[in-house]
């Protein structure tokens, strides 16, 4: 055998392995420690108001009906729920949703900010996933990024005029790719070893796609299936939400 | 259902005070990612180890299963750090394609392994503090630390919440499994969905009966609980402090 060979066997058997072992695919939570002390920080405090935001909406909502409190609980708990239910996917190993996607399109992306904030500091406790150092750059990406990107899209379709099955696909999907853009855009910020943030950026991206683009697809379409599903059984309780009170 | 949750119920520091585990989590966190050093690192995480499979009585395979958790997000993304694609190869190896080389610095790869210490010492860190402190003791900690009312009553909800909706979904996914309706790709995508809508009908469901039965027993706005208190031992404060200043005294060696 040459050099180059071993070399490439090598570099195959690294790639196999590395892609192999994952039979868990999470939507990409950054794992405690992984950031620096200052990006832990800054990403904190660029979360503050639109956290403030959500706070301000669900207090105002809470001082008109206190009827709302176990709703807004129940809607973390069933995010919380969603998010780490095995979700059926091609390759075999087992991914979770996000699940914020739908949560916005159901109770508004303020809502979903304080509600994300909490979800995710669950998961980091009872689930090992994400962290409490990494939590002001998971609730950027996960719980304030995604869902305002999955309600804008949602809300320019139906501006638009387009078909509603295909604008929640579209928002469901969107959210999640942008949710994994934040996430890559933040590693790339605080580790770029050789290059420039730009390429480690491209490197991050790259590394993740494979898992993370079929998890949009399946997220975008599991979504469509379970409003549709939703539309059919539970009018009331999404008009209690707020999801079809717009259309009145 | 969540194993996390049922080991920090049996462990036998449960009735250590909450304020002392959280206190001495949190910092021994901050030391690590603070310094992300090598020594600091494996300090943390040998010594994190030890208290909770000795002192906590968690099954060591357990623990060490926790700790491949993060595993794959760690290989993922040391993969991205240390493989590079430039025109001239780098000093520790490069696999040519065409023009270009695929290719990785012997830094670069200090750095990865540096960060995968790190993280798997910070992680360590957060299980001491989830493995042996259930979910109401932490809230109490928080809510000595003035988290906002909201939030807490929230968090406390959704907390209880978590288990009603995963009984359900539990169910579900039986009576679905045991009449085929994860026979192959389509039907269990439309199980997951119908089982997402029906949890969503459920939940609302739920929340009304709650809020009802809460307002029978005279609810007007703040949900009381009654804690239990285990105060805070002078030894174990003692120890804390000790290791803390070790700590803190090895990030300030390594930094300067």
């Amino acid at each position: 055998m040459t050099k180059k060979q071993k070399h490439r066997i090598l570099l195959t058997a690294i790639l196999v392995l590395t892609l192999g072992v994952v039979q868990n695919v999470n939507a990409m939570h950054i794992m405690e420690g992984y950031l620096p002390g200052g990006f832990c920080i800054a990403w904190g405090v660029i979360c503050l108001p639109f956290l403030w935001m959500g706070f301000r909406s669900i207090r105002k909502s809470l001082n008109e009906n206190r009827r709302v409190l176990p709703l807004l609980a129940m809607a973390g708990a069933f995010i919380f729920v969603i998010s780490s239910l095995k979700i059926p996917s091609v390759t075999g190993s087992c991914s979770h949703m996000t699940g914020t996607g739908l949560g916005a399109l159901l109770f508004g992306p303020g809502a979903v900010s304080i509600l994300g904030l909490i979800v995710l500091l669950f998961q980091a406790i009872l689930l090992a996933h994400g962290g409490l150092t990494t939590l002001g750059a998971n609730v950027f990406s996960m719980a304030v990024a995604g869902p305002f990107v999955s309600y804008g899209v949602y809300r320019l379709c139906q501006k638009g005029g387009v078909n509603k099955r295909l604008a929640v696909f579209l928002a469901a999907a969107l959210g999640d790719l942008f949710t994994y853009c934040v996430t890559a855009f933040q590693l790339a910020a605080a580790h770029h070893a050789d290059v420039s943030i730009g390429g480690a950026f491209a490197k991050f991206l790259a590394v993740f796609a494979p898992t993370q683009i079929p998890l949009a697809v399946i997220e975008g379409i599991l979504t469509v299936l379970i409003i549709a599903a939703l539309e059919t059984y539970a009018k009331p309780e999404l008009r209690a939400a707020g999801f079809i009170k717009e259309e009145r | 259902m969540i194993t996390i949750d049922r080991l920090c119920y049996n462990s036998k520091l449960r009735y250590v005070n909450a304020g002392e585990k959280f206190a001495f989590s949190v910092l021994s966190l901050c030391a690590c990612v603070l310094s992300r050093s090598v020594t600091v690192s494996c300090f943390v995480l040998i010594f994190m180890g030890i208290l909770s499979v000795w002192k906590g009585g968690i099954p060591f395979s357990c623990y060490l299963r926790y700790l491949t958790v993060p595993l794959v997000f760690l290989l993922l993304s040391s993969f991205a750090i240390v493989i590079n694609i430039s025109h001239t190869p780098l000093d520790l190896f490069a696999v040519e394609l065409g023009s270009i080389y695929l290719t990785g610095s012997r830094d670069s790869l200090m750095y990865a392994l540096n960060l995968i210490l790190t993280a798997l010492a910070s992680v360590s860190c957060l299980y001491f503090l989830s493995f042996h402190t259930p979910m109401p003791d932490i809230l109490n900690v928080l809510r000595k630390l003035h988290c906002p009312k909201l939030i807490l009553e929230l968090m406390l909800l959704i907390y209880r919440f978590i288990f009603v909706l995963f009984e359900v979904s539990h169910a579900i996914r039986v009576s679905q499994n045991s009449r085929l309706g994860n026979r192959d790709y389509r039907t269990s995508m439309k199980s997951f969905s119908a089982m997402a809508s029906a949890l969503f009908i459920r939940a609302m469901k739920k929340s009304d009966a709650l809020y009802d039965a809460m307002e029978s027993r005279c609810y007007n706005g703040d949900i009381r609980v009654l804690n239990e208190n285990f105060p805070p031992r002078k030894a174990e404060i003692l120890w804390i402090v000790i290791f803390e200043i070790i700590l803190y005294g090895l990030v300030v060696i390594e930094k300067f």
